[in-house]
């Protein structure tokens, strides 16, 4: 197990290489002028040529790769050019905001797709079964700034159960704070539902009609027994990688719901750093995305293999 | 006309106020016009009562009755500049008048995200708002939406308005506890020129301010002008006065240290800031305990978080998409007449637009009224192609409005030999501009004039199409031939004309040169009497009009406001809002 940890994190490193290179190439791709940026429209261009000899942006590139390289092992990409605070103290809060928002959607999404799902499995081809699968289908179809709108706007707005912001004044209880993400959490329950509900039943449906469950069942077994011990480990897998992978989608792909709920995190840091060409920003939010997508989809992996033997005996092997 | 009285006015001012009364007094100014003017000029509100009475006015004692209706957020076409909710002028007393309100708590306002935050270099709504809260003008808004004493008690020029002389407020603090004085102002000028303020340019240089009385600031002007206190007041944003120490590239988040009735408490670039009552603001004790900004960069959002009781007040909103809350019974709208416009320039110095019957064959296509209905549901006024709105005091109506004729713009192109005429119509991706060049584009098309839109990003729109940095000179020199541009409100017409339409205007992307405007422009800066303005802007507005370097459909309204469970907020129409006498119902 450790040996495939240890592969794994290698694996990571060389991924993480190469995602900088493809950073630092895009990046450049851009037209840009980051001293006309800042200095704004209305500067001289003697002061601009001047902001862009001091950011380093006139260096050769090979250069402004190596700066990168460094900054990517020391996490310090210096300063934001929109805002001039360092870029760390920028994306950590950002980083914290957004796993709060992640974590909380997945805790009202996950359990309750997971029921769903096999729930519905055991009673395949009824009408509670095609219900779900229906109503899993639509509210899949739905993206989420659209539900989100609609949540926001009949919940929030209409209904005043839930606030229509996102982010909790400074200094509130979990309560509160609870209170203001409830509305993007639910928009994320509307889309995931659905695609979590269905993977679960095909894994348990799957699971239901192998010859260990069959097995189990003929030793006398009793349907909680089977359905713990050996349904839910073997049928749960394909949802664990999935989730395992959306939840590093969800750290930078929520930009519609953060907008629309006014929610300053990762996504939206990454969306504005883009549209303002503020690469030390994007570089660093690119990259920890692509940490976080990689430590989340390892963790899955790990999940899996102790889920599950056979997938334990392979890694090792 | 009460004669003793009238005369005991007139042996009370300077040669420039006698001129205004006396203008006034023989009705060649309305009543409106001698109270704005009264203002920028810094005669004072007894003096403007005494005047309107002994004139015979039987609301003397209210010179801005009939402006506009403070405390029930003006209709579109009444009071410029501002909205207000209270009725104590600024700077004439303490700013803990209550009435009807609750003292205590605090009051959340939606804004845009500001850049940064440094006083002298700020260039958005966003950073105006937010520094106005911790620093003061010289002279600030008034309850009447003009200009009132702000860190100037009051101010008046010599006689040909080249020397102008502001007594300071006494007893006023930085936040930090040393004392307010002359040598600040002087200081904060010198930086202004030193960063080519677009409102000072050319009006003041470097060591204009004699700082010898700590209580006295006078500015020696490169030549007269009668508009100067406008140029140093809240509606020249760049210019609140920072304290002496503070260098160009400090920012208010760096550097928190005003005299306003705020203290900045905490800023976060990506949520917002709060503010904290200054208790030893020279107006007093405000109602509030603090203020908290919450920054949005999407107005949808903004919109719904307004409906959802998220927020208390907004910064700005626009009339698309603003709708529920135009129609809100708990929604109080600030709708503030403003010279913010857009300009459609036109390369004059070639290209397919050198010939002014092709610029006024374009300007012949524009159907003012629909632009103004269709974007801004009419809160706003025509214009007719000059920058002068028709609420400034000098406005001159007697120049003929031009409205769309589409016959006469094919009988021009025709007249010039032009058959085809195409071009790509550069634009920012901001606001309405989108919008209003499809108009435009239609328009053209019906007098055969093909234009294709060319969308830009701000960021990268100004730099690359409006007025590029290269070649500098003569500024602007590499602009598109043909473009839309944004130009925020102003008190006076001074930045438009100088920096867009003066020959060599660091923002003159038409490349316009006549000197019959330069002359006039020259002339209405140093005129220091409105009789004076006024002939000066009807040579400018008629060589405008005519001449066509930019087309401008119209100046439209500011639109801003509040839940109406609070009261006493005021704006300005560059997003100016001041909450020192706001207070919750």
């Amino acid at each position: 197990m450790a040996r495939y940890i240890l592969r794994r994190l290698a694996f990571s490193i060389i991924t993480l290489f190469l995602l900088v290179t493809v950073v630092f190439l895009i990046t450049n791709v851009f037209p840009s002028d980051p001293g006309r940026q800042i200095a704004g429209p209305f500067a001289s261009q003697e002061q601009v040529d001047v902001l862009n000899e001091q950011l380093g942006t006139n260096d050769p590139l090979l250069n402004q790769y190596g700066r990168l390289l460094r900054s990517s092992v020391t996490f310090d990409y210096g300063d934001s050019f929109q805002v001039g605070q360092p870029v760390s103290e920028l994306l950590w809060p950002a980083l914290g905001r957004s796993a709060k928002l992640v974590l909380y959607g997945l805790v009202l999404t996950v359990p309750a797709a997971i029921a769903a799902g096999m729930f519905a499995a055991r009673r395949r081809n009824t009408f509670i079964d095609r219900g779900i699968v229906t109503l899993g289908v639509a509210s899949s179809s739905i993206p989420e700034f659209v539900s989100g709108v609609a949540l926001q706007y009949f919940i929030g707005v209409k209904l005043g159960w839930f606030e229509v912001l996102a982010l909790a004044p400074r200094g509130s209880n979990l309560i509160t704070e609870l209170k203001h993400l409830t509305l993007p959490a639910l928009s994320l329950l509307v889309v995931y539902f659905g695609y979590i509900a269905r993977m679960t039943r095909a894994g348990t449906i799957q699971a239901l009609d192998a010859d260990y469950t069959r097995t189990a069942t003929m030793k006398g077994l009793s349907t909680r027994h089977v359905m713990r011990r050996h349904v839910a480990r073997n049928a749960l897998q394909p949802t664990v990688s999935v989730v395992g992978t959306q939840i590093g989608y969800l750290f930078s792909g929520l930009i519609g719901l953060e907008l629309i709920f006014n929610y300053p995190g990762v996504g939206r840091l990454i969306y504005n750093a883009s549209t303002s060409k503020d690469f030390p920003l994007l570089s660093a939010g690119v990259i920890l995305v692509g940490i976080i997508y990689m430590i989340c989809t390892l963790a899955a992996d790990l999940i899996i293999a102790w889920m599950n033997p056979r997938a334990r005996l392979q890694v090792t092997s | 006309m009460d004669w003793k009285r009238f005369d005991g006015v007139r042996h009370n001012v300077g040669p420039v106020h006698l001129d205004l009364v006396e203008s006034y007094a023989q009705g060649r100014i309305s009543r409106r016009q001698f109270v704005r003017r009264g203002a920028v000029i810094g005669l004072s509100v007894p003096m403007i009562s005494a005047v309107i009475a002994a004139c015979g006015d039987d609301d003397a004692s209210s010179p801005t009755g009939g402006a506009g209706t403070p405390g029930t957020g003006s209709a579109p076409g009444t009071t410029p500049g501002t909205a207000s909710g209270s009725t104590t002028a600024p700077g004439t007393g303490p700013a803990t008048t209550l009435v009807g309100g609750t003292p205590g708590g605090i009051i959340t306002v939606g804004a845009q995200i500001p850049g940064a935050l440094d006083p002298i270099a700020m260039q958005d709504l966003g950073a105006y708002g937010l520094i106005a809260q911790c620093f003061e003008f010289l002279a600030t808004l008034g309850d009447d939406g003009r200009i009132a004493p702000g860190l100037a008690e009051s101010w008046e020029p010599n006689e040909d308005g080249s020397v102008w002389t502001f007594q300071l407020r006494q007893g006023v603090k930085w936040q930090d506890g040393s004392d307010f004085s002359s040598a600040d102002v002087a200081a904060t000028m010198d930086r202004l020129v030193a960063a080519a303020n677009a409102g000072l340019a050319g009006v003041i240089e470097e060591g204009a301010v004699d700082a010898t009385d700590p209580n006295v600031a006078v500015f020696n002007l490169a030549a007269p002008n009668g508009n100067f206190p406008a140029l140093v007041s809240v509606f020249n944003a760049q210019t609140p006065i920072t304290p002496a120490a503070f260098e160009s590239g400090m920012t208010l988040d760096g550097a928190p240290n005003g005299t306003g009735p705020w203290k900045l408490d905490r800023f976060d670039a990506a949520t917002g800031c709060t503010f904290v009552r200054n208790d030893a603001w020279w107006g007093g004790q405000v109602p509030l305990d603090g203020t908290e900004f919450q920054f949005f960069d999407d107005l949808g959002t903004m919109l719904t978080a307004m409906q959802g009781g998220s927020v208390d007040a907004l910064i700005q909103f626009s009339v698309i998409g603003g709708d529920a809350l135009l129609s809100s019974p708990d929604f109080k709208v600030l709708d503030i007449q403003t010279a913010t416009h857009r300009q459609v320039w036109m390369r004059t110095d070639e290209g397919q637009f050198a010939d002014k019957r092709v610029r006024q064959a374009l300007a012949l296509t524009f159907d003012r009224d629909q632009m103004l209905e269709t974007l801004f549901r009419g809160r706003g006024n025509i214009g007719n192609d000059h920058p002068i709105a028709p609420f400034f005091p000098y406005f001159d109506e007697s120049v003929p409005q031009r409205t769309k004729n589409i016959d006469m713009a094919k009988q021009l192109l025709t007249d010039a030999g032009i058959d085809g005429l195409s071009a790509a119509l550069q634009i920012p991706n901001l606001q309405e501009i989108p919008e209003l060049a499809q108009l435009i584009v239609a328009g053209a098309a019906e007098a055969g004039i093909n234009l294709q839109i060319a969308q830009e990003s701000t960021q990268t729109f100004y730099g690359s199409q409006w007025c590029p940095g290269e070649p500098a000179d003569p500024p602007c020199s590499g602009a598109a031939e043909l473009g839309i541009v944004d130009y925020g409100d102003r008190p006076t017409p001074d930045i438009y004309l100088n920096a867009a339409l003066k020959t060599n205007g660091i923002w003159n992307s038409s490349q316009y040169s006549n000197p019959d405007l330069d002359a006039a422009f020259s002339e209405f800066q140093s005129s220091v009497d409105v009789e004076g303005q006024k002939a000066a802007c009807k040579t400018m507005e008629t060589i405008l009009n005519d001449e066509v370097p930019v087309g401008l459909p119209f100046f439209y309204n500011f639109l801003s406001g509040h839940s109406t469970e609070i009261q006493g907020v005021r704006i300005t129409g560059l997003g100016q809002m001041f909450l020192d006498k706001a207070s919750r119902v």
